[in-house]
């Protein structure tokens, strides 16, 4: 186990470089130049020396390699944007609130699907089912931001019940959080739907009846574990989703989380704070799917990691 | 013999898109304390649904009874609610499923879903429901109990899986064990296995088993008594030597006319023709006529009753009728009958080889 885990974290290395590697040159074909935000007040030379100071003018492999020499050492560099903070700073500065959004959709919305899912598949063919079936549809083919819109109009404007947008407390993180967890929760629901009715109608499900377990014992002893099986698959680039997800909400609630930053970055060319917030994203994305393939092991002991016998 | 459990005039049906479906149309028969029970017929003639109404897991709300009686302790199962079922489920009355692949959780620890039924009927404390299910195994021969209790199913062979549904099949003693098919997915060394272990269970247990199969040769092998099913009704039941030696219905000729024996291997087999009916619209008459070389005009007009050929054999079909010409058995089926009386059948019988 020990070793599986350790053989995965070099992989994982292996693809962090290529990541950065990747991104580091794609960044160089990002029109314009970090400093010609400040619209023609600088002259040549003042946007020459400013260039030379932060070594954009040495040729791009040397700053490639100047630049992982610092990765490998935990720097990151320091913004361009604002007036000497460091990428790291910033990126902790502002991961609290996005990790915070990210984790709550996930998990409300997560929980919440497969309730739903179950219920839809134990009253099958009933208009519970149907009106589960519909919400589902609708919360996979609507994009977040429509309903964030929504949300902020009648909650906030019409009914004035939360907050329209900021970041100040609890209650701010309640309508971002209900309109990015509406599409894991309707994946979630039609996943454990399906799964539950499949799952349902096997023969072990039979055998338990034959036993005389009560319904209510068959659905959360037997039935459960083996559906959550496929949606624990797709909980995985779920996660993903709502990281992107959440530089759009991000945006329309104003809340000062990393992707609000990385949207920003790009567009006045910081590249520092770029580099750095993509390199976080793929941690996070590779994190989580060496999650999922844990959690898999845990719940379905046929395809549990052995330690082997070499 | 006292009769355990009683069947009269079942009849269980599907609605589907198309239509209804009448799976049995009016089965009967008892069975008796500690004997062997073989339902016999080819696929879709009910015996399974059979099977599955004596459980009470007849698939709501499609399926239903609307018609007969299953006398068991005395009550009638079809009027007991599904909270009563469950009672008598697993306790009383319990199943072995067909496939030991498919039939047993993968995600649960065997020796879970073995204790799973003793707490729920006897109430054993989780110690006491592991010493049991222990012993459990050791009966249906798995060795290394203890150790096995912690393995999944995937771990096991198929032979012992079914070994497995058998021991939670017996956790509780039950009065009356199903067993539906329980060798047709095994090959055929572990058929035998099984087989045996079914035998020595009944004899230690004096259980009473209900065993459905198509396979003539398993019947020879365990049954005391035979039922033929045909097209949801029974239509020849008698003990094992009224069945093999003198057999009655067209079909039950047919059926061991189709029987492979190690005799006949330079012969044809022969083949009952054409289809089971639709039971959707079952034909008027008998439902066997269409397919049936000795049918009258009789068979097409009226559904023939249940004739008395012994006190312990009975089968419906008008040519038991004083009024119809008397008809011999073919002769393959007479060969195969004296095959039989040989022991040469090969499927699901040990072949020592000496």
């Amino acid at each position: 186990m020990t070793k599986y885990i350790l053989q995965r974290l070099i992989y994982m290395i292996i693809t962090l470089f290529i990541i950065a590697t990747a991104t580091f040159f794609l960044m160089q074909l990002l029109p314009g130049s970090p400093f010609n935000e400040l619209g023609g007040k600088m002259t040549e030379a003042q946007e020459q020396i400013l260039l030379e100071e932060y070594g954009l003018n040495d040729p791009v492999p040397v700053q490639y390699a100047k630049y992982m020499l610092g990765m490998v050492q935990g720097d990151l560099g320091v913004s361009f944007q604002y007036d000497n903070r460091s990428v790291t700073d910033i990126i902790l500065d502002r991961i609290g609130p996005s990790a915070h959004l990210g984790a709550q959709a996930l998990i409300i919305g997560s929980v919440l699907g497969i309730i739903l899912g179950m219920i839809a598949a134990i009253r099958h063919n009933t208009w519970v089912d149907y009106s589960s079936n519909v919400l589902a549809v609708i919360g996979i083919s609507i994009p977040s931001f429509v309903f964030a819109g929504l949300l902020q109009y009648y909650f906030a404007v019409q009914w004035r019940i939360f907050p329209p947008s900021f970041w100040e407390g609890p209650i701010y993180s309640v309508l971002p959080t209900i309109s990015l967890m509406i599409f894991p929760m309707a994946i979630c629901a039609r996943f454990m739907r399906t799964e539950m009715l499949e799952v349902l109608g096997s023969d072990y499900i039979e055998l338990a009846r034959a036993k005389g377990v009560s319904n209510s014992k068959i659905m959360f002893k037997h039935a459960l574990r083996n559906a959550l099986i496929p949606v624990i698959t797709v909980l995985g680039p779920m996660t993903v989703s709502l990281m992107t997800g959440t530089l759009v909400i991000e945006q329309i609630f104003a809340v000062p989380g990393i992707g609000e930053q990385f949207v920003r970055s790009i567009s006045v060319n910081d590249y520092p704070v770029i580099m750095g917030t993509t390199m976080l994203f793929s941690v996070l994305f590779i994190l989580v799917i060496l999650i999922v393939d844990l959690l898999y092991g845990m719940i379905d002991p046929r395809i549990r990691i052995t330690g082997g016998k070499d | 013999m006292e009769p355990i459990l009683e069947v009269r005039h079942l009849h269980v049906v599907f609605d589907t898109y198309s239509g209804t479906v009448q799976a049995v149309r009016g089965a009967n028969f008892t069975l008796k304390k500690g004997e062997t029970l073989a339902i016999v017929g080819e696929s879709g003639s009910g015996k399974s649904v059979t099977t599955k109404a004596l459980m009470g897991l007849v698939a709501k709300p499609a399926g239903h009874i609307p018609e007969g009686e299953i006398l068991f302790d005395g009550k009638d199962l079809t009027k007991l609610s599904d909270k009563e079922m469950q009672k008598i489920r697993g306790k009383d009355i319990s199943m072995i499923f067909q496939d030991p692949m498919t039939s047993l959780n993968p995600t649960m620890k065997i020796g879970k879903q073995i204790m799973e039924g003793l707490i729920l009927h006897q109430k054993l404390s989780k110690i006491e429901a592991k010493k049991r299910a222990i012993e459990l195994l050791e009966l249906v021969g798995i060795p290394d109990p203890a150790n096995r209790m912690n393995q999944y199913p995937h771990q096991f062979s198929g032979g012992m899986r079914q070994r497995v549904v058998i021991a939670i099949a017996l956790a509780c003693n039950p009065k009356v064990l199903l067993a539906d098919e329980p060798t047709t997915a095994l090959d055929v060394t572990i058929q035998a296995q099984i087989l045996e272990l079914m035998k020595e269970i009944q004899r230690k247990m004096e259980t009473s088993i209900i065993f459905i199969t198509h396979d003539l040769g398993v019947v020879a092998n365990v049954a005391d008594r035979v039922a033929v099913m045909y097209a949801g009704k029974i239509v020849e039941i008698g003990t094992v030597d009224d069945i093999f030696y003198n057999p009655k219905h067209p079909y039950t000729w047919g059926l061991l006319g189709s029987m492979p024996t190690v005799d006949n291997e330079d012969e044809k087999l022969m083949a009952i023709p054409g289809t089971p009916p639709d039971l959707m619209n079952p034909p008027k008459g008998d439902a066997f006529a269409a397919r049936n070389e000795y049918a009258m005009q009789i068979d097409l007009e009226e559904e023939p009753p249940m004739f008395k050929v012994s006190d312990t054999h009975y089968a419906a079909t008008w040519l038991l009728h004083d009024d119809a010409p008397d008809v011999e058995p073919p002769e393959a089926v007479k060969k195969r009958m004296k095959g039989i009386a040989k022991g040469s059948i090969s499927a699901g019988r040990r072949i020592d080889v000496e």
